[in-house]
Order: structure tokens, then sequence, then C-alpha cells
């Protein structure tokens, strides 16, 4: 086993590296928890979109009724149809 | 030398467990946005399917309703004229009444103080004789 002998030199830059990588590590944490935030106000934002789509989505549930509507106001015109020809059977019949 | 070595290894340990830490944290919140505009996407494919049916259910309604709001008024002109064809008239007299004041018979004091009291009522009937009655007293003879 070898005993690794460090001069003065080496000795401070290793120090130094060791600060240097403390001020790292701070650093990536400081960058990291503004990460988590800003990742937080996403979620809540989207939690808000998701919430205003829902509403939207109550809002234009009830358009499965305009087919049903159209297919009234066919049955009205076909009914109307059926009344103009009774008027003018009832009507030929009077004038004659 | 062996406290340097040891400072240096905590600091590589605590690097690493703080970048697992973080990126743990910030994967779960991705995860949960991830889940949520997925929820997103299925409500706006549902929105973007209900919208898909007004257009032509609108137009389909549009077209059908000018067609009826066309009809109606050749309808109610029918019934109208049917109305008008079948409704019956009073039947005119043969010999028309003669015009009468719509104010009535005017009433005489004169006459009355004589025992003279027309009845205008049958005035129809003057041509029939003894058509004034006379309650006269004194003998008047009946006009």
């Amino acid at each position: 086993m070898h005993d690794l002998a460090m001069n003065s030199t080496e000795h401070t830059l290793w120090v130094w590296a060791l600060i240097v990588g403390l001020i790292v590590l701070v650093a990536v944490a400081a960058l990291l928890s503004l990460l988590i935030y800003l990742v937080q106000i996403i979620d809540r934002r989207v939690v808000t979109v998701r919430d205003t789509l829902k509403a939207a989505k109550a809002n234009t549930a009830d358009t499965v009724l305009i087919p049903q509507v159209a297919t009234g106001v066919d049955a009205v015109l076909a009914e109307g149809l059926q009344h103009h020809l009774f008027l003018g059977r009832v009507l030929g019949k009077v004038k004659s | 030398m062996t406290v340097l070595v040891v400072l240096t290894v905590i600091e590589i340990v605590v690097l690493i467990a703080a970048l697992a830490f973080y990126l743990f944290w910030v994967g779960t919140l991705l995860a949960r946005i991830a889940v949520n505009l997925e929820e997103c996407a299925e409500i706006i494919r549902g929105i973007v399917a209900d919208a898909a049916l007004i257009g032509p259910g609108v137009e389909h309604i549009n077209e059908t309703g000018g067609v009826v709001a066309g009809a109606l008024p050749l309808l109610y002109g029918m019934a109208e004229e049917i109305v008008t064809d079948v409704t019956p008239r009073p039947e005119q007299p043969a010999e028309p009444e003669p015009a009468r004041p719509a104010s009535g018979t005017r009433r005489s004091r004169l006459l009355h103080a004589v025992g003279f009291s027309p009845d205008l009522s049958r005035t129809s009937r003057a041509a029939s004789p003894g058509h004034s009655r006379c309650t006269c007293p004194v003998g008047l003879p009946p006009s």
C-alpha cells in the first residue's frame, strides 16, 4: 500500500474543488427548486383548464337534441302538407 | 488526506441524492400533468363531436322552418275562403221594411191628452184598418 503524499498546492486545489462542488450543489438545488415551483404552477393551471373544459362539455352535451328538433320540424312540415291537401279538397267541394 | 476523500465522497453522494430527489419530484408532477392533459384532450374530442352536430342540424331546421313559414299563409288563406263560403247569410226580406228613425218615435203629449196613442211599432201593418188604438172617452172616432 502506497502512501499518497500531497504537497500543499494539491491540498489547496482539492479543498477549492470541494468548495466549488458545494456551490454547484447549492446552485443545482436552487434551480431544481425553481423548476419544481414552475411545474407546480403548470399543474394548477392544467387543472383549471380541465375544469373549464368539463363545464364546456356539459354545455354542449345538449346538442344531441338538435337532430331530434330537426326531425320534429320535418314532422310539422309533413303535417302542414296534409292540411294543405285537406283544405284543397274541402275548398273544391265548397266551391262546387 | 483521508478527510478530503471522505468530504469528496459525501459531496458526490449528496449531489446524486439531491438530483434523484428532485428528478423524482418533477417526474411525479409531470406524470400528473400528463394525466390531466390527457383528460383535457378527451374532453375536447367530446366537445368537437358535440359541436359537429350543430351546423347541419341548425341548417336543416332553418330550411324546413322557412318552408313551413312560407306555406302557412296559403293554408290560412284557404281556410278563410272555406269559412267565407260555408257561413250562412241572413235572407233578405222580399219586401223591405220602411226606414225608421233609430231614435224611436217621439211622444206627443197632445195626442196623449186626447187619448190617442199611435202604435208605430206596427207601422208595417198600417195598411190594415183599425191600426191605431183610440182610448178616447169622448167618443172620437179612430183615425
